[in-house]
């Protein structure tokens, strides 16, 4: 079984927080605050203007000093980054999507298996909440699932691709984390199965 | 004229009592601070990101949110500051002559400047260092494939030696290209004369930000020198010392504890003993500072932890967009670690 990606509601909404964000800083700090609601969009597929991430959701590498081996990845939910770690106190972020407020989760997990263009099927959960959606969509382009997808554990998690590049920097997914499909393709390329990965939550109180 | 007298009499007094109070063992910065109503906060006079005017006279920035941090654990209120800003070059004589109280002003903590005997840096709220801005266009990811590369510096700056040497201990040819002011080393470098620029890391975000295509150049991760920048003091008051270096290390410390301005009510509530101190639910650790024990909340509530003070003014969903780097915390890949309140 396959969880997908977003959550039934106001498209209007989350059209409104994406499009202030690339007007205001300001408002995109407290934007990023809030869960984005968005529909699934099975079949739509993105212009390439669109998958193009634009400041700090785009791939670059950073400082990062960790004692974790070159090769994890180490998920940051509430910055909404993904680091590979590379030697010499480097990694290479990605900007990600990740789980909304009670689908949020963490833990230490391994890469168990890999899969291009993954299919999708939803689960009950999300049937019960988006009647509409397929049961089945075979991967490929317009897939919600993205380009690859890499499973975690025994989980129904994955870290997959996604065909709503806006969604990025967001709270928006059942629980997995996505990136654009350049992103997970070049990811996908880096890291082989049994690859540690680290998933960080904000502090509870 | 007569009537001139009294104000300048006054002025003698005041003249008097600040040098008698200078050369006492313990000055009462905090009591002066109290009494005037409100902090007196030396700042720069305009750095994008960390001290700026706008046009309505608000001063904005990292080092100014600082002082409102600081503001706000005194008084529980955030406006109660008046910023001066102040050249690189008078900035720590006005901290000597007691024009201020604190200097918050993007300052290089150097043993230097603190063997000057009067003065003291607070603790580190900014880890900056020279760094290289580069094209996107050379794909490069280190500085250490800068090798044949033309580089702008500015000329006569610390820009230059620390260059020299690190290129130098990697076996890096480069050929150096100068220019007397920041505006002509941009202008160097945006004109071609140049495919590298060099300079510290937080001004590289700042530069970039104003060309007319940031997207298309990147700075480098590489960091080659040291350039801790902190809050700065008079050494002759461990009261206030200790208040100013407090109030950073609470501001980490709420980072760390997942404590910021949208969850420090649900902090009054914890259970978590470390929590608990820090919002003063529990212990006694702000009265002696000649604080209430709500100082650090205050503050929090105020001006939000130290990830949302860097992130609003410079970090990732700022103008600037600089990454957390050095300045993340200790446990999350970065340095910034503050003693724990206890």
């Amino acid at each position: 079984m396959t969880v997908g990606v977003g959550l039934f509601l106001r498209a209007a909404v989350a059209g409104a927080i994406a499009a202030a964000a690339f007007v205001l800083p300001g408002v995109f700090a407290s934007a990023q605050q809030i869960d984005m609601n968005v529909v699934d969009q099975p079949g739509y597929v993105p212009s390439p203007d669109e998958e193009q991430l634009s400041g700090v959701y785009e791939k670059q590498e950073v400082f990062f000093r960790s004692s974790e081996q070159p090769g994890t990845i180490m998920i940051d939910t509430s910055q909404r980054f993904l680091y590979l770690v590379q030697p010499n106190n480097r990694a290479l972020r990605y900007g990600i999507g990740v789980g909304r407020d009670g689908f949020q989760w963490s833990g230490l997990q391994k890469i168990t298996r890999k899969q291009e263009w993954p299919d999708w099927r939803p689960p009950p959960e999300m049937i019960e909440r988006q009647p509409y959606l397929p049961r089945f969509m075979a991967g490929g382009p317009g897939n919600p699932m993205g380009a690859r997808a890499l499973y975690l554990g025994q989980t129904i998690y994955r870290i997959h691709g996604t065909n709503q590049p806006q969604t990025i920097g967001h709270a928006v997914s059942s629980g997995c984390f996505r990136l654009v499909d350049d992103d997970i393709i070049d990811l996908y390329g880096r890291v082989p199965v049994g690859t540690k990965v680290i998933i960080k939550q904000a502090v509870a109180l | 004229m007569l009537s001139i007298t009294p104000l300048l009499a006054a002025a003698a007094t005041f003249t008097l009592g600040a040098l008698l109070g200078a050369a006492g063992a313990e000055a009462q910065t905090l009591k002066t601070v109290q009494d005037r109503g409100t902090l007196v906060c030396g700042v720069s006079q305009g750095l994008a990101g960390f001290s700026i005017k706008d046009d309505k006279g608000t001063w904005s920035g990292f080092d100014v949110d600082f002082c409102r941090a600081l503001a706000a654990a005194i008084f529980n209120d955030p406006s109660k500051v008046q910023f001066v800003p102040l050249s690189a070059s008078e900035r720590f004589d006005a901290l000597k002559n007691k024009q201020i109280d604190v200097l918050s002003r993007n300052s290089t903590w150097t043993m230097g400047r603190e063997n000057d005997s009067s003065l003291v840096f607070t603790g580190v709220t900014y880890y900056d260092g020279q760094a290289f801005l580069v094209p996107k266009s050379r794909n490069l990811t280190s500085a250490l494939e800068l090798d044949g590369s033309k580089v702008c510096i500015q000329k006569g700056t610390t820009s230059e030696p620390n260059a020299a040497d690190f290129f130098e201990t990697n076996h890096i040819n480069y050929e150096l290209v100068e220019g007397d002011t920041v505006a002509d080393v941009v202008a160097n470098y945006l004109a071609g004369k140049c495919n590298t620029l060099s300079t510290d890391e937080s001004q590289l975000f700042a530069l970039r930000s104003q060309f007319p295509k940031p997207g298309d150049h990147m700075i480098l991760p590489d960091v080659i020198s040291k350039e801790p920048l902190s809050p700065v003091v008079r050494q002759d008051d461990m009261q206030w010392f200790n208040i100013v270096k407090w109030v950073n290390f609470a501001l980490l410390n709420a980072e760390e504890l997942g404590v910021g301005s949208k969850t420090i009510d649900d902090a009054l509530k914890s259970q978590k003993p470390a929590v608990k101190r820090l919002v003063g639910a529990e212990g006694d650790f702000g009265k002696p500072l000649g604080l209430t024990n709500a100082w650090a909340a205050n503050a929090i509530r105020a001006e939000g932890n130290y990830g949302e003070i860097f992130d609003r003014n410079v970090g990732a969903h700022s103008k600037l967009g600089i990454p957390r780097g050095l300045n993340e915390l200790w446990d999350n890949g970065g340095i910034q670690y503050a003693p724990p309140i206890r």
